[in-house]
């Protein structure tokens, strides 16, 4: 089981609370934003239990699929999504549920004895430099690669889910050889292809990573041409032909 | 012969009844009176009697929701007949408290434990300080877990706010609740803020669901409840 990270003061009380809840016969609700923990906190509530998606199992009871006598616990992901809440949670009666919500939800409140509420991890730093490192760690030895913190540009609009993504992602284009890179590109160009995308649409593939980096490498217009060893007027024709994307 | 039967009636009536002289002082009472006293100053009831009073010599009724201790009232009579006298009867809130017990969903359980994960789950992202002075002798007990944890849950977030507040959990000594004819110890747990305490019948309600009993007086909001083993 994926292990809930518990460095900052705030996540070692919700593990507590997750684990005291436990045993009790009351449901519980965890609140968060995308990406924050919901569904492995659920997971050291409730073991080994069934996990439904809320829109899956309510058409599951609308449609008499579901029998309720085959399950004492339930954790049920995205309740916020199911369209008639109430009624949902009143056929799911006697049924211990763990639910994970992005928002509250005051009109089935009281069917929930405990509200765990995760903050977000840019208010959680010591979780974060936790999850930064594991992540880094993992992607290093899937990569074969050494890159560090300094290399990452760490996105946290979808906390723990935009994190990983952009980690695997800068670890793995970071270690790919010349070969690699050129096969990526490969598979890359022919999906485009596919689109039936001409010369013209397909070299701003290549060229704007390859200004983004000279400018960021050389800082001036100047220098820009001398180190490329191309024409300016052909450089800032370039420059303003791809300028939206080089902003 | 008339006479006493209506004292009589009016001696075991369930409201409280007291009469007062012209300069506050009790000339009678009946029985529910003299307990209403052990909670509230004979003046202030004088008080009430006097700005409730009518105009002119007469009988005035009015709607007025009062409280003092357990007991709540909801309309009052003020009889001023002359100079010297005045009146006052309070009407009694039929009583919502705990008369029966519905064991099919009582689990034993450490009340503190339930304390603990209510607070925690509450306040999680509140900076509340609450001085804690726990009875840790009590033993576990029967307890709705369920509603007595939404019960507990309203009572932390009406405290959220606070900077600091108090929070006592003991046994009542040589108090107890009868319920069904069977005599149960209570266990009394006292929050205690910097702010006067008003609740709504909400979270009275909820108190109820949970077989307690949840009271306010100034600054303190009371829960009392029956240690069923």
């Amino acid at each position: 089981m994926e292990k809930f990270i518990t460095h900052s003061e705030a996540s070692k009380k919700i593990l507590n609370i997750a684990q005291m809840s436990s045993s009790l016969p009351v449901n519980v609700l965890i609140i968060g934003e995308l990406g924050v923990g919901k569904t492995i906190l659920s997971k050291h509530i409730l073991h080994d239990s069934p996990i439904f998606d809320a829109r899956v199992l309510e058409d599951m009871i609308i449609k008499n699929n579901f029998n309720k006598d085959e399950y004492s616990e339930l954790i049920i992901l995205n309740i916020d999504y199911a369209l008639n809440k109430q009624e949902f949670m009143e056929k799911l009666n006697g049924i211990k549920i763990v639910a994970t919500t992005s928002q509250s939800l005051y009109e089935i409140d009281t069917l929930f004895a405990i509200k765990i509420d995760i903050p977000p991890l840019s208010e959680r730093p010591e979780d974060l430099k936790e999850l930064i490192e594991v992540y880094i760690e993992k992607a290093n030895k899937i990569y074969n690669a050494e890159v560090e913190l300094k290399d990452i540009k760490i996105d946290l609009t979808q906390n723990g889910i935009s994190l990983k993504k952009v980690i695997y992602k800068t670890v793995s284009s970071i270690s790919m050889d010349d070969n690699e890179m050129m096969d990526s590109l490969e598979y890359f160009i022919s999906k485009k292809l596919e689109e039936n995308k001409e010369y013209r649409d397909l070299l701003k593939y290549f060229e704007i990573p390859l200004l983004k980096a000279a400018k960021e490498q050389y800082k001036s217009q100047l220098q820009m041409a001398t180190r490329l060893n191309i024409n300016r007027i052909t450089l800032r024709k370039k420059l303003e032909l791809y300028s939206k994307d080089l902003a | 012969m008339m006479k006493d039967f209506y004292e009589e009636l009016i001696e075991n009536d369930l409201n409280p009844y007291l009469l007062f002289d012209s300069n506050g002082k009790v000339k009678s009472y009946n029985k529910e009176a003299e307990f209403l006293l052990n909670f509230v100053s004979i003046r202030e009831l004088f008080e009430l009697a006097v700005s409730n009073a009518s105009i002119n010599f007469g009988f005035n009724q009015k709607y007025i929701s009062l409280k003092y201790n357990k007991q709540s009232y909801y309309a009052i009579l003020v009889g001023y007949a002359n100079e010297d006298e005045i009146a006052l009867r309070l009407y009694k809130v039929v009583s919502n408290y705990t008369t029966t017990i519905n064991n099919n969903k009582l689990k034993m359980v450490n009340i503190f434990s339930l304390i603990d994960l209510s607070k925690n789950s509450t306040l999680l992202q509140s900076d509340l300080i609450i001085d804690e002075l726990y009875d840790i002798s009590i033993p576990e007990m029967k307890i709705n877990i369920n509603d007595f944890l939404l019960c507990l849950n309203s009572c932390f977030e009406y405290f959220k706010d606070d900077k600091k507040i108090s929070l006592q959990v003991q046994i009542k000594i040589g108090e107890y609740e009868v319920i069904e004819n069977k005599k149960y110890k209570i266990v009394a747990l006292s929050f205690i803020a910097d702010k006067k305490v008003v609740i709504d019948s909400a979270l009275e309600q909820k108190a109820s669901k949970a077989n307690a009993n949840i009271f306010f007086n100034q600054n303190e909001l009371l829960i009392e409840l029956p240690i069923i083993m």
